[in-house]
């Protein structure tokens, strides 16, 4: 399967659900007046970050719509089926969710790193990296470092879940000498079980010798 | 079984405050709040500031001049405009066990949301609900591959 890596731009949806709430047991106190019986909602689809659109589906137990076109929007009230798609105009979107959209927080940034066979040491390529990441982190507010060590599938999966690790750590260890903070840098493995590259069991494969980093 | 791998890597890396592993792990952390901006668990509202911690079962909510944006351990990301709340009902991440999980409920006001990594590897487990509809997101399509 094709591996957890990349930064993913999906569907931007963007939901006002306005006025009414149904009641439940595990609501908490709502600052809300009293509501009436039925709730609205208005969903909009939105381009990504990269200037491609997702797809959503709307749907209640009266009936469902798909949006796929950038700015598809759907309104529902109550029980009724959702509302035919309309688009929305890009005014009526910064009107709406402007705020919104304005604290969304920066989109997560994803840098590959490569290990020689069998080892816990960077390609030179990699290690070249280091720079960029560190000043990755500066855009970031209360920023985290994500490292997820890989590797392939040479050896038993507890081996490599091991590897991975260790990957991991090393290149955890490599930030904070370089500079970042410790507290914010989380190291995990996922050994053998997210190839980048599908391979059999028992094959070398450079590519899928790697730790992922994700900064947020 | 999560917090077998992670815990393992605290152990490890040291990089964790030992006092931080007995807590229940994240499901994310806000990173933007501006004006009213709470972090509501167990009825509670805390202001909401930039590194707080957001887990399960937590409510953010903005009052009238407030906004938030939280980013989760997937790489997903909301924001709340004014006078919005916006509920973490289910957030499971652990891809090493492919159990995957994430339920928000927009139970008022203004939401914005970015899908992550859990709709990229299984965009079933993904619902977004209001009170009046629930929004699959199918992001599969969108999945880009990015070595950087």
């Amino acid at each position: 399967m094709a591996g957890p890596n990349g930064i993913l731009a999906a569907v931007l949806v963007a939901i006002a659900a306005a006025g009414a709430v149904a009641c439940g047991p595990k609501r908490l106190a709502e600052p809300t007046p009293p509501t009436p019986p039925t709730g609205q909602a208005l969903i909009v689809l939105l381009p990504d970050e990269d200037g491609t659109t997702g797809r959503a589906t709307v749907s209640n137990a009266a009936g469902a719509v798909d949006l796929a076109a950038p700015r598809d929007a759907s309104h529902v009230t109550g029980n009724r089926p959702p509302g035919a798609v309309t688009t929305m105009s890009e005014a009526d979107v910064t009107r709406l969710f402007g705020n919104a959209l304005s604290a969304l927080p920066p989109a997560p940034r994803t840098f590959t790193l490569y290990f020689r066979f069998e080892s816990d040491e960077l390609t030179a390529e990699s290690r070249a990296l280091v720079p960029e990441i560190l000043s990755a982190v500066k855009e970031h507010s209360a920023p985290e470092v994500v490292v997820v060590g890989h590797t392939d599938t040479m050896g038993s999966p507890a081996a490599n879940f091991a590897l991975g690790l260790k990957r991991a750590a090393s290149v955890g260890s490599l930030l904070v000498t370089a500079g970042l903070d410790r507290s914010t840098v989380e190291a995990t493995s996922l050994g053998e079980s997210y190839l980048l590259v599908r391979t059999p069991d028992e094959t070398p494969e450079p590519r899928n010798r790697r730790v992922e980093i994700a900064v947020k | 079984m999560k917090n077998v791998n992670w815990l393992t890597c605290v152990c490890v890396l040291g990089l964790v405050a030992p006092v931080f592993a007995q807590q229940p792990t994240a499901a994310g952390r806000v990173k933007v709040a501006s004006g009213s901006a709470f972090v509501v668990r167990g009825g509670t509202e805390l202001p909401a500031r930039a590194g707080e911690n957001v887990f399960e079962g937590d409510v953010l909510r903005t009052g009238a001049d407030g906004r938030l944006g939280v980013t989760l351990k997937d790489d997903t990301r909301v924001s709340l405009g004014p006078a919005s709340d916006v509920r973490v009902d289910k957030f499971i991440y652990a891809p090493s066990e492919g159990n995957l999980a994430l339920a928000l409920k927009i139970v008022r006001g203004a939401a914005a949301y970015v899908s992550g990594r859990i709709a990229k590897l299984s965009p079933d487990a993904v619902r977004l609900e209001t009170p009046a509809a629930i929004v699959g997101v199918r992001g599969t399509t969108l999945a880009i591959k990015a070595d950087e």
